[in-house]
């Protein structure tokens, strides 16, 4: 691994920790750099997502997450007729473990 | 054809599918232009028992650039609604519908119309559109059903022509079925660029027969809009001299789609959100069906006229172009000559055709490339009509925006043949096929009207196809 690589990296945790403080807030955006690599923050994660059957119907308006690249750490809000994509590296990593993708529940 | 089907994505979803587009300036009514934007290609007459309507989630935007930048300054926004009376019956209409209000007709549709003003630069990746301003001219506007037969729609035209709103603001409006006016031999362009009148001289010859009017019995969905020119142009002005800066106006018309769409599966209805997103737009005709290649068919919907410099090269050099000397072997000598680029076709479709070109014309919207009908709002309604527009020397003909009785299959065939390179360059001399390609189809007098919406009646589905 190069050194601009470690020095991502290094930023990437931070960036996590800052992250699980700021969503804890409910805010939602992080500034990180570009090359963000998702990995486990060695902050404590919140609890699992827990399976569950719709408790309805659809709202007629839903408003949808979609990871956009991982990666990046990438998630697009659609609502309404808005839509914001996000850098918010701690969030499309509980999305993608919930998926089931890199091991998840 | 001219825009039916033309892109892989929007074939298989003909409800946002933008088939055509017309602006001129009206007939009997010179002081406003007509819009005209046509949808749902390919309607088979007796196509029930949910006969065919607008999309209810879909929004379908006529758009105007009145000052050159490609951008719109105007746009009209349509909406629908749909109702059902009765869920219990499958029937569309339970005994004749006589009226817009008829009990008897079960499922129908509505719709609003949102004027928009203010340069939406969202077309050029800036903005976010929140200095426009929006303002609803009408509201649960009924369509027509659609023309189901003698004994369900009786009196079709009747009841089509109640359909004709007036706005509060000026403009007429009627959204519902009509009979599709485009003429093209579609079978035949189709079949390896087939002209039947010339297919003796093509590639693979057979004997010359007359063309066949493939649209004849087949209907669509028009959007209409009558509207004042002073409402239109960047001044508010009605101009009267064809040189006016204020003179032309640039029209185009899209169908746009919300970004996510998730299908219930419980027997209710899909769920839709986010923003609007274009899946289909028309300007000039056959632009994105010919000039387009197959690859950048989808792209091109999705954008808007002021990214269409990015097609430039494909009007300059035309496939078509290149095609017919092949397809016609020995007939296009001249044509297989040209090698510079065809400014003529640039001029045509993406600028407008500027002043001292032809006499007494012009309808050019300065230097930015799009693609979108630019109609000189000052020249008059022809007294004597060409369907063969400024080729046949009729100005208020296309290219000169649009009639719905322009044959502009043949009209661009002839460009592209080579007709209008002597616009750019006087000491070239056109094979003589050039000026004379045609499919060889001429309009029943049934297929237009001479008011407002123009195109004629649709055909009832009792009738066509007839046995």
């Amino acid at each position: 691994m190069g050194e601009s690589e470690s020095g991502s990296r290094e930023v990437s945790r931070r960036s996590f920790i800052k992250a699980s403080a700021a969503t804890a807030t409910g805010a939602a955006i992080v500034g990180a750099p570009a090359a963000i690599a998702l990995e486990r923050s060695s902050a404590k994660s919140p609890p699992p997502a827990v399976v569950s059957k719709p408790s309805g119907p659809l709202p007629s308006e839903p408003l949808v997450a979609y990871v956009r690249d991982a990666k990046r750490g990438e998630v697009t809000v659609v609502k309404g007729t808005t839509e914001t994509t996000y850098r918010d590296p701690v969030l499309v990593e509980r999305l993608v473990n919930t998926a089931g993708l890199e091991g998840g529940n | 054809m001219s825009s039916h089907r033309e892109a892989p994505e929007i074939s298989r979803d003909p409800v946002a599918d933008n088939t055509d587009v017309y602006a001129f300036v009206s007939p009997d009514k010179p002081d406003t232009v007509t819009i005209l934007s046509n949808f749902i290609p390919l309607e088979d007459p007796p196509g029930g028992p949910n006969f065919f309507e607008f999309g209810h989630d879909v929004l379908y935007s006529i758009y105007i650039d009145n000052d050159g930048d490609g951008v719109p300054e105007i746009a009209y926004k349509f909406t629908f609604e749909s109702r059902v009376r009765n869920p219990n019956t499958f029937l569309y209409n339970t005994g004749p519908i006589t009226s817009l209000e008829d009990p008897n007709w079960n499922k129908r549709q509505f719709y609003s119309v949102t004027h928009v003003e203010g340069a939406d630069t969202t077309a050029y990746g800036t903005g976010n559109g929140n200095g426009l301003k929006a303002r609803v001219l009408g509201r649960d506007l009924a369509s027509p059903p659609c023309n189901i037969g003698p004994r369900s729609t009786p009196n079709y035209a009747t009841l089509a022509q109640a359909a004709v709103h007036e706005l509060p603001t000026g403009e007429k409006v009627f959204a519902g079925q009509r009979n599709d006016g485009f003429l093209v031999d579609l079978g035949a362009v189709f079949d390896l660029g087939d002209l039947r009148p010339f297919q003796n001289l093509h590639l693979i010859p057979s004997a010359a027969a007359p063309g066949v009017d493939a649209l004849k019995t087949l209907n669509i969905h028009t959007i209409a809009l009558q509207i004042p020119i002073s409402r239109l142009t960047a001044n508010g002005s009605r101009p009267t001299r064809q040189r006016d800066p204020n003179a032309v106006i640039g029209v185009w018309s899209a169908a746009s789609r919300r970004r996510v769409r998730i299908t219930n599966g419980r027997g209710e209805e899909h769920a839709e959100s986010g923003p609007w997103v274009q899946v289909s737009r028309l300007g000039n005709p056959l632009f994105n069906e010919v000039i387009v290649p197959l690859g950048a068919k989808d792209r091109w919907n999705a954008l808007y006229p002021v990214n269409d410099n990015a097609f430039l090269p494909r009007v300059q050099h035309p496939e078509l172009g290149a095609l017919l000397p092949v397809l016609y072997p020995h007939v296009f000598p001249k044509l297989a000559g040209i090698k510079a680029a065809r400014a003529d076709l640039v001029a045509i479709l993406l600028t407008g055709i500027p002043p001292g070109l032809i006499p007494e014309f012009q309808n050019y919207t300065g230097p930015v490339l799009a693609d979108q009908l630019r109609l000189n709002v000052a020249i008059p309604p022809s007294s004597k009509p060409s369907t063969l527009g400024l080729l046949g020397g009729d100005r208020a003909g296309f290219p000169n925006g649009r009639r719905v009785i322009d044959d502009v299959v043949s009209i661009e065939l002839r460009a592209i043949a080579g007709a209008t390179y002597p616009l750019v360059d006087k000491g070239y001399k056109p094979d003589a096929a050039a000026g004379l390609l045609t499919e060889g189809l001429a309009a029943t007098t049934d297929r237009y009207l001479s008011t407002f919406p123009y195109l004629g009646t649709p055909r009832d589905g009792f009738d066509t196809p007839s046995s």
